[in-house]
């Protein structure tokens, strides 16, 4: 009851604002008039192997889809959930939620799902644009699925760490800045670190820098280049003890991982004076152990 | 439980609280009876928003031991959330919502039964008078439906204690008398009350209780009278007269029961005579004998009341009158 009661009220309030209907007809419209100009330009260099160039046509729209979806992805999901508990701090309605029967578990998981809720909306917005691709052929069902499974878990993984610094910061600006800054680390960590790792490495050593191929496992980039290239891309299986994982599913139960470590970290923090109630309980449990080792 | 008055439905005994060096209560102890209407004074920083934060369970006293209703607050903050209703000094309203919904949504979070849900805030809307706004979304409301709508929101789940921080502050008159009557309501539904504010002449008049807090000490508590004559010693009487004052002071301080006397105004009206008095009725009938006699032409004759002196009285204390 308590859940469904807060889950209720973020929708309505969220839902219910001009905007959430603004951001989905934009996202739409950017989207079509990319897939629109992208077609324009295909058609005008047509020509010889009409076939060939229709299902290419497809998947290069597809890929570039994919990774417009991916970006607003990673721009939208903060915005949503990095200031849900710091900002019920600044409307000081926080105070009131306290005094509830509310739980940290369900004021949480209200946040996170009603904040998700607008991504997921977008991305199920998306669906019928990236349905288009399958009249041009060149791209799998399965391959949309996988996109939009990375997308998914894209955007639980920048929520629920949004969610934890708006537990963590007082400031919602500040919250939500270290969010983004954490998501552009995320997508493009990768990058960096293997060009830093590369240009001081002598060639012919591929050993000094293949533990930073494993930084690709937990790139979102990277595990969506493996699906749109239909396993064909920069990136390879990986090896996990004896499974050999896609680096679509690599990235999928790294990141739920992820993100129930960041959801728990964040359950630690939402109430108030956490070092206060460590100590306390610390105090509670080296009372408890006193007459066991008298 | 520490030996009290078994009547008492909120019992602070010994509490400190520090936030770093800072103390901001210092060994309060007061107990508050069930049904009663009981003021905190103080003025900023005195501690009594720490002392409503500590009653209604969202923080803990540094030591000490708070009890509401034969219940110990930190050892059960969750029973204690279900008895309290807390209204803090801020209105904490979501502003997309409905005054419906966001009762709705107190409810819910409150664990108020879904059968009951719709009742219950059609009657809190009717009480506090914002059945017409049930549909208006909450910032279309004005300063003083909003705060009536968190005291809505304050008794969703029926509590048995209220505590109000500055529930007046910001209200213009005509709200406040309004609020004021809304207050004497809950008294009336056997609510146990406890209200802060810095406007002393509506707790005065609203309190049967008060308790007078200067930087986390409790300085005194009682009833209005009680107080009153224990910091200002003598009740006052006040004596209008067209002409012969000069005369109606010197009878007044030939008067054994009158301590002090003093010209407060002179204007159009006649002038305004202030005398500190101790003694009974009949004390007062002689006094008044007394001016008549002399042919003093007294137009009003009477003890102020004990409302109007809290405010002189609450200005002693913190002018630095030691502490009782």
């Amino acid at each position: 009851m308590t859940f469904s009661a807060l889950l209720t009220k973020e929708l309505r309030s969220r839902l219910r604002r001009e905007r959430s209907i603004w951001l989905i007809i934009a996202y739409l419209c950017v989207l079509g008039l990319l897939g629109f100009v992208f077609l324009l330009r295909a058609n005008a260099f047509s020509g010889g192997s009409r076939v060939y160039l229709l299902s290419q046509t497809g998947a290069q729209l597809y890929a570039l889809l994919s990774l417009v979806q991916l970006a607003w992805v990673v721009f939208i999901a903060p915005a949503f959930t990095a200031t849900s508990v710091n900002g019920e701090k600044e409307r000081q309605t926080y105070d009131l939620l306290l005094c509830s029967k509310l739980s940290a578990f369900s004021l949480l998981t209200g946040k996170l799902i009603a904040g998700l809720a607008n991504v997921l909306l977008l991305i199920v917005a998306s669906i019928p644009l990236f349905s288009l691709v399958f009249f041009f052929g060149g791209v799998a069902p399965a391959q949309v699925f996988a996109m939009l499974l990375i997308c998914v878990m894209t955007a639980i993984v920048a929520g629920t760490f949004g969610l934890f610094c708006s537990t963590l910061f007082q400031r919602p600006n500040v919250s939500t800045a270290i969010a983004y800054g954490f998501c552009v680390l995320w997508m493009f960590a990768y990058w960096v670190v293997y060009y830093l790792i590369s240009s001081g490495t002598p060639p012919g050593n591929p050993h000094a820098i293949a533990w930073v191929q494993g930084l690709n496992a937990w790139n979102p980039i990277a595990a969506l280049n493996s699906v749109v290239s239909g396993g064909q891309g920069v990136v390879t299986n990986f090896t996990f003890f004896r499974w050999h994982l896609a680096p679509w599913l690599a990235f999928t139960l790294i990141s739920l991982v992820v993100a129930i470590l960041l959801f728990l970290l964040s359950s630690a923090f939402v109430k108030p004076n956490t070092p206060g109630r460590f100590l306390a309980w610390m105090r509670l449990r080296s009372k408890r152990m006193k007459p066991s080792t008298a | 439980m520490a030996d009290s008055n078994s009547n008492a439905m909120i019992k602070v005994q010994h509490v400190y609280k520090r936030y770093g060096s800072v103390h901001a209560l210092e060994d309060l102890s007061l107990e508050v009876l069930q049904g009663a209407v009981y003021g905190l004074i103080g003025p900023n920083g005195a501690g009594k928003t720490t002392l409503l934060r500590i009653l209604s369970a969202l923080i803990s006293p540094t030591s000490g031991q708070v009890w509401l209703d034969n219940e110990e607050v930190t050892q059960s903050p969750t029973a204690i959330r279900r008895k309290v209703g807390y209204m803090p000094d801020f209105f904490g309203v979501y502003p997309d919502l409905t005054s419906a919904e966001y009762l709705e949504f107190y409810a819910g979070i409150s664990g108020v039964a879904r059968r009951n849900l719709a009742s219950s805030i059609k009657d809190l809307l009717e009480l506090v008078n914002l059945s017409e706004k049930r549909d208006a979304p909450v910032e279309t409301l004005s300063r003083g439906m909003k705060q009536r709508l968190c005291l809505a929101r304050a008794l969703i789940h029926d509590p048995r204690i209220l505590l109000l921080d500055e529930p007046a502050s910001g209200l213009d008159p005509g709200a406040r008398v309004e609020f004021r009557e809304l207050l004497r309501t809950l008294q009336g539904m056997g609510k146990t009350i406890v209200v802060s504010s810095h406007i002393l002449l509506d707790l005065a008049e609203m309190c049967s209780h008060i308790a007078i807090i200067r930087a986390g000490k409790l300085v005194i508590e009682g009833d209005v009278e009680h107080v009153i004559r224990a910091l200002g010693g003598a009740q006052r009487i006040e004596v209008r007269v067209l002409e012969r004052a000069e005369e109606a002071i010197q009878t007044l301080k030939d008067m054994p029961e009158i301590s002090s006397v003093s010209l407060e105004r002179d204007d159009e009206n006649g002038q305004v005579i202030h005398a500190e008095f101790t003694g009974n009725d009949l004390a007062l009938h002689h006094i008044l004998a007394a001016l008549l006699a002399k042919n003093v032409l007294v137009v009003s004759f009477a003890p102020l009341k004990a409302v109007e002196r809290l405010e002189e009285v609450y200005m002693n204390i913190m002018e630095g009158v030691p502490s009782l």
